[in-house]
């Protein structure tokens, strides 16, 4: 398939995906807090009246990195669908070390949502920043062992090996630990529940408190960019990406991707969230080690 | 683009809710059960201004600076107050709210309701424009007022006496995490708090905070079903939050008062999960002896675990704050360009 | 190449829709409007500011963690190929950076304050 074509897809792919899970999201939120009616497309009239709104710069703001952390997020979301293979043959970024081109964006989400809470010159903004690099530099580390476990019986860096060892047994049974550890990463990715330490509740928003009008449009689009992004990166290298009878490749990407998203966002409006102080304990005395854990026993099974 | 305005006129009504005094006890409740309102956590998400209650004339500065921070086409509108404000819709019937808020939304979309104008004029906080060497409004990196304000300056951090800046201004009192009409002298390291001083006591209320300790655990969905539901030992509300872990998400420990009561077993009470055991006493204890120290997070929790009730006994017991910290206490809206 | 040019590509599209975004309503900000949200409040001086990085020793030790990271992309290449002495290589290196964080817990680095 040629390039181009591959564009589109992922193009369509993503806005349709960036729908759903915005939907997905009202309808959770709307059945966990027992409110009925109201349409479900919601979220979509609340961006049209979003951009219809004024876009409020603050005094003295560094425009230039709202301005970037915005259209970065929104990238790096993309980025990560892109180096995920839609088919046996079509992918947009063929990369033989596309987990770690994947890494890289991980790592960037900390400088970009960092530079949103920088950027307006406002207090709570910048304590959003501040707490989500504390947060968003060690559970990489859980991201990077589990990623490096599923690399390990394709013996390739390479993201379309990963989904093809993956034929006779999907990841997330060979290696349990891995998918588990992998979406509480998505979690904090997409600024969402349990590890939304940057746009939350007890700073009235966060990183997003100054944002208004179009970026705060754009902020949303970016995250949930991000969300699909993530799933599908997930979806591919621990249910087996494409692989399916019958159906076409995308088909089934697009189905496990929906299935990691609606996890994802079911977990975020179900968990609690912890102050940021017993959080950073948490990743480091016990998440780490399960990672390690998670890294032995894939080493062992691809041994075996 | 009338596309776009019709597609926007069907979108929730986004309400910031600002609250005086004698606001009703279930007002939160009212508004999360109102169709087609969406209350948002900060004026820049907001299209409406909702005062609930009457703000007391020793705040008016800081309602008007509030309404100047919503983006363009905006209203405000009052229930249950007695402030004047020029331009706001007057809200006498509960059964109203929905159905008045959504015809002004969609009436400022297509503009044939004129947004509110600011009270405030158009100065900036501190002249800086032409000052200096760049004109920036200062000398060097730090002196002076660039960009209209000072830079913060350096003081010890109470930890471990690093010399870095510290970030000293009022909180409130029209922040959703805070309880309403508190307003706070807090001096920051960070994230951490250094130094706090009561510039507002908080109103006096029947309002049970339950669903906001609920939201500051990130379950908005959860803190939402508490406010709809009839009863406060709701048993669906109840697994939920069971499930959640916010008990375990708060530390044990956090904010004790004298009477061995913390953060965790009055979220029990407050979210209906125990019986009420024992009273609280709250003598002797103030903001100061609390929240120094806490990071943000915690602080928050700390300060909306109490009645409101112990909350101003709190409040009365905290310590008179050091003249030097209050230099930018509640007047200072007056060279903040404010018209009164 | 490709790889560059989709990435460029990528982030071309994400900062035209950005952009885009802000082609619907426009109106300059005035000055009351521009004051940081503080709730109604007023602060004295800017926001920005040198904070304390609380937790700049766990950086340290993260950093070290990353560089751990450099070895494993070819080490997870060739793990199959290598066999169990790949395992137990890992396996050493692993212990020995865990014994940083158990000295480093020791000492309180994962503590806020």
């Amino acid at each position: 398939m040629s390039v181009a074509l591959t564009l589109m897809i992922m193009l369509v792919f993503m806005i349709v995906g960036m729908l759903i899970a915005a939907v997905l999201d009202t309808f959770f939120y709307r059945w966990l807090a027992g409110r009925t009616g109201g349409s479900l497309l919601t979220p979509l009239y609340a961006a049209a009246a979003e951009v219809s709104r004024q876009r409020i710069s603050t005094e003295a703001p560094d425009r230039m990195n709202w301005f970037l952390s915005i259209s970065g997020f929104l990238t790096l979301g993309a980025i990560g669908l892109a180096v995920v293979p839609l088919g046996p043959q079509s992918v947009v970024i063929g990369l033989e070390t596309s987990v770690v081109l994947w890494g890289a964006c991980e790592s960037l989400v900390v400088v970009l949502v960092f530079l949103h809470g920088w950027s307006p010159n406002s207090p709570l903004a910048l304590i959003g920043a501040y707490r989500y690099v504390a947060i968003g530099l060690p559970i990489m580390l859980l991201s990077m062992f589990v990623l490096i476990a599923a690399a390990l019986p394709a013996e390739s860096l390479d993201l379309r090996a990963i989904v093809t060892s993956q034929e006779d047994l999907w990841n997330v049974i060979r290696q349990p630990l891995g998918l588990p550890l992998f979406i509480l990463l998505g979690l904090s990715l997409t600024l969402r529940g349990p590890l939304d330490y940057a746009d939350s509740a007890d700073l009235a928003g966060g990183t997003s408190i100054e944002d208004s009008g179009a970026n705060r449009a754009g902020w949303q689009v970016a995250r949930l960019s991000m969300l699909i992004g993530f799933s599908a990166v997930a979806a591919s290298a621990f249910l087996g990406g494409y692989l399916g009878p019958v159906l076409p490749g995308v088909v089934w990407l697009a189905f496990k991707t929906l299935t990691i998203m609606t996890v994802i966002i079911a977990l975020s409006h179900l968990l609690a969230r912890m102050p940021v102080a017993r959080m950073l304990g948490l990743i480091w005395k016990v998440l780490l080690p399960i990672a390690f854990l998670d890294l032995l026993l894939a080493g062992l099974v691809a041994l075996a | 683009m009338s596309w776009l305005a019709k597609m926007a006129g069907l979108a929730e009504v986004p309400v910031f809710v600002a609250f005086g005094e004698g606001a009703p006890a279930d007002a939160a409740s009212v508004l999360a059960k109102a169709p087609g309102l969406r209350v948002v956590e900060t004026p820049r998400a907001a299209a409406i201004l909702f005062v609930v209650g009457t703000v007391p004339k020793a705040l008016l500065p800081q309602l008007h600076r509030l309404h100047d921070q919503l983006p363009h086409p905006r209203a405000s509108a009052l229930w249950h107050s007695r402030n004047e404000l020029p331009g706001a819709t007057r809200i006498e019937e509960i059964a109203n709210i929905s159905v008045l808020l959504r015809a002004i939304h969609r009436d400022l979309l297509v503009g044939s309701l004129k947004s509110e104008p600011d009270f405030l004029s158009d100065a900036p906080p501190n002249e800086w424009r032409g000052i200096g060497p760049h004109g920036q409004g200062g000398k060097g990196m730090m002196g002076g007022t660039p960009y209209g304000r000072p830079m913060a300056m350096t003081a010890a951090d109470l930890r471990d006496g690093l010399d870095l800046d510290a970030y000293t201004a009022d909180f409130g009192p029209f922040l959703p995490m805070l309880p309403a009409g508190l307003v706070l002298t807090l001096t920051l390291q960070g994230d951490t708090i250094q130094n706090v001083a009561v510039a507002h006591p908080p109103f006096e209320t029947q309002e049970q905070r339950g669903w906001v300790l609920l939201n500051l655990l990130g379950l908005p969905a959860l803190a939402e079903r508490m406010l709809r539901a009839t009863n406060i030992g709701n048993a669906t509300v109840k697994r939920l939050i069971r499930l959640s872990g916010a008990r375990a998400a708060i530390p044990e420990g956090l904010g004790r008062t004298h009477d061995g009561s913390d953060v965790r077993t009055r979220f029990d009470l407050l979210t209906g999960t125990s019986e009420p055991i024992f009273n609280l006493h709250v003598q002797q204890i103030g903001l100061d002896d609390l929240l120094i120290g806490l990071e943000w997070h915690e602080a928050m929790l700390v300060l909306n675990s109490f009645d409101n009730a112990s909350l101003r006994a709190i409040c009365a017991n905290t310590s008179d704050p050091e003249p030097d910290t209050m230099a930018g206490g509640m007047d200072h809206g007056v060279h903040a360009g404010h018209m009164s | 190449m490709t790889t560059l040019i989709a990435i460029i590509l990528i982030f071309a599209f994400s900062m035209l829709f950005t952009a885009a975004l802000r082609a619907g309503a426009a109106g300059p900000s005035t000055y009351p409007q521009k004051r940081p949200i503080l709730g109604g409040s007023d602060p004295e001086t800017h926001a920005w500011q040198r904070f304390h990085i609380r937790y700049y020793t766990m950086t340290l030790l993260f950093v070290a963690f990353e560089m751990e990271m450099m070895f494993m992309y070819p080490w997870a290449v060739v793990f199959v190929e290598e066999g169990p002495k790949a395992l137990a290589e890992m396996g050493m290196f692993l212990v020995i950076l865990s014994v940083g964080i158990v000295y480093g817990w020791r000492e309180g680095i994962f503590r806020w304050e």
